[in-house]
């Protein structure tokens, strides 16, 4: 035991190294001469030693996977986000997607309930029954193409007939003479939007442009 | 370090459960090593440092990040392990009689020892020694001698985790070790 509180004190402090140079000399010549505080100062620094002798202890193994196990369950918008942050890409593509989707509805629901007819030649549109009839006796040079109502061909068509949300009637004295596209599915309206679209492109850079398509007229 | 610490901290704070398992990694051994020192049980210090970890989590907004990440942890397993000594039940005796038998001691449950080495059983004894004197501090003097020199921590990172003035930690850890010394000079 230290032989003065004052004493005792002055251990700790030499032992945390928190003396001044005067102070540690002047002690440590008191621990030559005193052997109660150099006793002291021994089995302070022992017991300091068998303290930090005691192995680290390790945690279990299963120990994260316990913790994460009890996590709490996260709320499903945080789910989202995080996952989205990790997958810009799928994130990208499906924006595109969408707007996509919702610029072709809009186009397929923007047409109205009007009926429209695209094409050259003499017919003429009977609004009340909702359909374009193609007289006889009548040629139609180009395509013909009717959104929105049925078609009555009596006369003669050169180019193909494509019929939008309606359909296609051929008297047996019409005729024909390119193919004949009845579209009521958003799917095949999608796939033929696609290819009247890349028709055009390949027409563009063929440089014979709009030529083709010519007196493109809603009627109402 | 640090710098990685941070940047798992902010996945968390997003909402990136994943990310906290790396914190776990990070510091399990380190928070076990408080609970179990505090409490001398295995089962109790896995309890605690597991729940310690959970209210890390759920108060991840509530941490400062311009704060050690460790400190804080390491608070809320300090507090977790002396609020477990405050409710715990008085130790029972290995001289109580079982319940439900007449004359059975506790001592007739325990399997006899399996033979281990001398050296490991005289290391293993000693360790035990140890720990019980440590386990046998008042817990004020206990928290402060763990975090000194089983944590090795400074005296500004101990008073931050025990939020007290470093005055008063230097304090605890001179009575602590004069505790200790008391009953671990005679070995």
């Amino acid at each position: 035991m230290a032989c003065e509180k004052t004493k005792m004190e002055d251990l700790h402090k030499y032992l945390d190294e928190e003396m001044t140079l005067l102070e540690k000399k002047q002690f440590e010549q008191h621990l030559v001469t005193c052997g109660e505080c150099e006793k002291h100062l021994r089995e302070l620094r022992k017991t300091i030693a068998l303290v930090q002798s005691t192995s680290h202890v390790e945690a279990p193994a299963d120990f994260t996977a316990n913790v994460m196990g009890k996590l709490p369950a996260q709320k499903k918008s945080k789910k989202y986000k995080t996952w989205m942050r990790k997958h810009p890409f799928i994130l990208a593509a499906a924006v595109f997607m969408l707007l996509f989707v919702t610029s072709v509805s809009s186009l397929w629901s923007g047409g109205g309930s009007h009926i429209s007819v695209q094409g050259q030649g003499n017919f003429h549109i009977d609004e009340t029954r909702n359909v374009v009839v193609v007289p006889a006796g009548e040629t139609i040079e180009g395509d013909l193409i009717i959104r929105n109502g049925d078609v009555e061909i009596e006369g003669e068509v050169l180019g193909n007939v494509t019929v939008i949300n309606g359909e296609p009637y051929l008297a047996s004295a019409g005729y024909i003479a390119g193919e004949t596209n009845e579209i009521n599915q958003i799917l095949s309206w999608i796939w033929y939007e696609t290819k009247s679209f890349f028709g055009e492109v390949v027409n563009v850079f063929n440089g014979k442009s709009e030529e083709a398509r010519t007196n493109s007229a809603p009627f109402s | 370090m640090d710098a990685v610490v941070k940047k798992i901290i902010m996945e968390v704070k997003k909402g990136d459960q994943q990310a906290f398992a790396e914190l776990v990694e990070l510091y399990k051994d380190k928070v076990y090593q408080i609970s179990y020192r505090m409490l001398g049980n295995v089962h109790e210090a896995q309890d605690v440092a597991q729940e310690a970890f959970l209210r890390a989590y759920t108060n991840i907004d509530s941490y400062d990040m311009n704060r050690k990440f460790s400190t804080w942890l390491f608070r809320i397993a300090t507090n977790l392990s002396i609020d477990r000594i405050r409710k715990k039940k008085p130790d029972f005796h290995l001289d109580d009689p079982v319940g439900g038998t007449e004359d059975l001691t506790y001592y007739s449950q325990i399997a006899a020892d399996e033979e281990l080495p001398e050296d490991k059983v005289v290391q293993y004894e000693m360790q035990e020694w140890i720990q019980n004197e440590i386990a046998a501090l008042p817990p004020k003097y206990r928290s402060a001698i763990i975090l000194k020199y089983l944590e090795d921590l400074s005296l500004k990172e101990i008073a931050e985790i025990l939020n007290m003035p470093v005055a008063t930690v230097k304090t605890r850890i001179h009575r602590g070790r004069e505790a200790l010394r008391k009953r671990l000079r005679n070995s």
